[in-house]
This record gives C-alpha cells, sequence and structure tokens, in this order.
C-alpha cells in the first residue's frame, strides 16, 4: 500500500464534501477550482488536533456526509484515499471531544462525527457492492462470510457466522463432547433454562391475545356500526362474534346486534 | 476490510493486509509530569503495538521508537437517580515514545485570544439581537401568540 499517495489526495476527486465551510467556501461554480481543499499538507502530530482557528470556536459549521451515489462513482484509489481522510478527521474529533471532556467545555457540533462515521460507512457499503459483483462473477458466490442456521448450547437456533479455526471439527473432541447425550445440551439446567423461556414466550403471546381482545371489546363498544371487515382484518386472531356476545362491549344504549 | 475479521495466519501464508482499517486513536494529555518526546493515545481495544506502530508511522507519518499499551478497566458507578451499576467502557492506554530527537508538547486549546469578548456576552448579544428581530417581524399582528409563527 503506497501511503505517500496520500500526499496529493484527492487532487482530482471533487471538492470534498466534508471540509469546515471556515476553509472552503463556495462562491460559484467557477471558483470551485480554485478553492480546492488538499489535505494533508503536514504530517504531524498535531493532525490529531483541529486546525488552530477553530480551537476556541463555539460554532463550527461543516457541510454533509458522503452519498451512496456520490461514492458509487468514485474509482476504488479515491474511495481508499477518501478512506484515510475520513479516518484522519474522525481521530481528529475524538481527541478534540475528549479534550474538551476534560476541560469541561462543550464540544462544537458533536454531530461532525456523525457525519464522518456515516460517510465511512457509505464507503464500506459500496467496497461491498463492489466485492460481492465481483465474486459473483469470478466465482458464482458472494464471498461474504457464510452464515449457517444452528443450534446453540441453549438449545435455541442461532444464525452463526462461520469463522476459521485451527482444529478441525471433526478433531475438536472438547467442543463436541457438549453435544453428547449426556453432554451440556441435555443437562437439567438447560432443560430448566429451555422450560422458562417457552413459558415466558408463551406469556407474551397469551397477554398479546387478551390485550387484542380487550381493545376490540372497547371498539365495538365505543363504535357499533364499524366496518366489521376492516376490523377483522386488523385483528385476524380475535374472534369478532365472541367479543360482540361479551359483556363490555355493550355500550349504554340498547343493542343493535 | 469489507469483510471486518481477519483469517487465521499459517506458515508460508502472504502477509495479512488491512485496506480499510477501522481502528481509531485519540490524542490525550500525558498523566503528570513525561519527558518530551514521550506521547499518550487511546486507542481501539483491538489495536496491538505493531498496529499501533504501523497506524502512526505510515498514516500520520511519525517516527515511533517503542509503543507500550496497558488496559484501564472502566469505572463501576451507580447511575445518578436510577441506582443501578453502570460499568464504564474500559479503555486502551498506548504510550508512544519519539525518537530522541522528536519533541511534541501538547498545545493549550481553550487559550483566551486577546481582544476576544466574553462567550457569556456574545451570546446574550446574539439573544438580545434575534428578539428584535422578532418583535421587528410581528410588528403588525401583536395578538399572536410566540409559538404561533415558524
Amino acid at each position: 500500500m503506497n501511503f505517500s499517495l496520500f500526499r496529493n489526495v484527492l487532487k482530482n476527486v471533487a471538492a470534498i464534501t466534508y471540509k469546515s465551510n471556515n476553509t472552503f467556501n463556495v462562491r460559484g461554480v467557477t471558483q470551485v477550482t480554485k478553492n480546492i481543499h488538499i489535505t494533508c499538507k503536514h504530517y504531524d502530530l498535531m493532525e490529531f488536533f483541529d486546525e488552530k482557528k477553530n480551537w476556541n470556536e463555539t460554532n463550527i459549521r461543516v457541510g454533509r456526509a458522503w452519498k451512496l451515489d456520490e461514492l458509487r462513482i468514485k474509482s476504488n484509489t479515491d474511495l481508499h484515499k477518501l478512506w484515510y481522510v475520513l479516518l484522519k478527521e474522525r481521530n481528529m474529533l475524538y481527541t478534540m471531544e475528549h479534550e474538551c471532556n476534560e476541560k469541561v467545555r462543550l464540544f462544537p457540533n458533536p454531530e461532525r462525527i456523525d457525519k464522518v462515521q456515516e460517510s465511512m460507512d457509505n464507503i464500506e457499503t459500496v467496497i461491498k457492492e463492489r466485492n460481492i459483483a465481483y465474486y459473483k462473477l469470478e466465482t458464482g458466490e458472494t464471498g461474504e462470510r457464510p452464515v449457517e442456521d444452528v443450534v446453540n448450547l441453549l438449545g435455541l437456533s442461532e444464525k452463526y457466522q462461520k469463522q476459521e479455526y485451527h482444529l478441525p471439527k471433526f478433531m475438536n473432541s472438547r467442543w463436541v463432547r457438549s453435544y453428547f447425550e449426556h453432554g451440556y445440551i441435555n443437562s437439567f439446567a438447560v432443560k430448566k433454562f429451555y422450560r422458562l423461556y417457552r413459558e415466558k414466550l408463551h406469556n407474551e403471546e397469551r397477554k398479546a391475545r387478551n390485550r387484542d381482545f380487550n381493545h376490540v371489546q372497547q371498539l365495538l363498544k365505543r363504535f357499533p356500526d364499524m366496518d366489521m371487515e376492516k376490523l377483522k382484518a386488523e385483528y385476524p386472531n380475535v374472534d369478532i362474534e365472541k367479543a360482540k356476545r361479551s359483556k363490555k362491549a355493550r355500550g349504554h344504549f340498547m343493542p343493535k346486534y | 476490510m469489507s469483510t471486518r475479521w481477519y483469517p487465521i495466519y499459517q506458515r508460508g501464508n502472504p502477509q495479512l493486509r488491512v485496506f480499510l482499517p477501522n481502528f481509531w486513536m485519540k490524542l490525550v494529555k500525558n498523566e503528570g509530569k513525561q519527558q518530551s518526546n514521550k506521547v499518550t493515545f487511546h486507542c481501539s481495544m483491538e489495536m496491538t503495538k505493531h498496529d499501533i506502530k504501523n497506524y502512526l508511522e505510515k498514516i500520520y507519518n511519525v517516527p515511533v521508537a517503542e509503543v507500550r499499551t496497558r488496559i484501564a478497566m472502566g469505572r463501576f458507578r451507580k447511575d445518578i437517580g436510577q441506582g443501578y451499576v453502570v460499568k464504564d467502557d474500559d479503555v486502551k492506554f498506548a504510550y508512544v515514545t519519539l525518537p530522541k530527537d522528536m519533541k511534541f508538547e501538547f498545545p493549550n486549546i481553550f487559550e483566551k485570544k486577546k481582544g476576544d469578548s466574553d462567550d457569556d456576552m456574545k451570546s446574550l448579544d446574539e439573544a438580545k439581537k434575534s428578539f428584535k428581530n422578532y418583535i421587528e417581524r410581528n410588528k403588525d399582528r401583536s395578538d399572536v401568540p410566540s409559538w404561533f409563527s415558524i
């Protein structure tokens, strides 16, 4: 990786969107080329700090984050350079935020961190898209980390992201022991956990059922001329005829049905 | 890396390379008095000494003589009001020694400049100005409550 490239970062790339307004004034389209900001003039530990004129500011206005569509038309090299620009910017913001906290000051415009983070996330998304496209073309697979449905040690199904191990699965006697007949997965503790877990799920379901039924009763009481089909569509699990017959659904008037 | 995990290194494999590192580092003030070529950082928990050295040398172009790290456990404290126990995040400290001839002094960021008016006065002036603007805008409809306009 040639890091000296970053000296002339983004000379040809469109103007950095993420740049403080103090340094970057776009007055007209014709002037854009003049005011292009070239990052990394100096390599120093002072890059961990903001520019000197922003030190005592209470309000530092910046632009927006990079959007996905803007990043999609950039080359891989440009994205790579931009990543490091953003990485440095984020480090700078973290440093300033920490110093502000130490000195019990307000950190001006903390949303800058979110904007940088959003840009970085977008870059990663774009790179991922390209990676997947390349792998699909070359190998027919996505090249992403494979995910498998497994039963974990507590007897629950789980999405497992596959990873590499020094020891092959069939040789790992310690791991497989817990899945044996007298292993951990069949132990009393796990069974008890599973029982209680199922009870919890059941209770949630029961409460939801009762809540819906009561709600439908109240609706029928307040709006007896309601569209029953719509009600049925909204609450498919509720027995509407039963709700109509109940005492709670009767309003203080002569029943219409 | 678009896939954020390291493959296991087997002997003879090519060197591991990270193309889009998401490590962060922040420069903090030294604790107590230190030599002028010592710098303290907080960094991502997963960074090793080699990572820190490479990070500073390759990305920031700062020569590094030595790196020492430690992990400080976050404090356990009681939440104010609720009373439950909260644990602050652990922090990884990196103590970096620069070469002998290099010096770094932590800048004084909140130094007051000469001729700078007080922050309080500034905000007061701003408030006065905005109130004046508000009065000016609503001259012809004095009976409309303040929350009504946009």
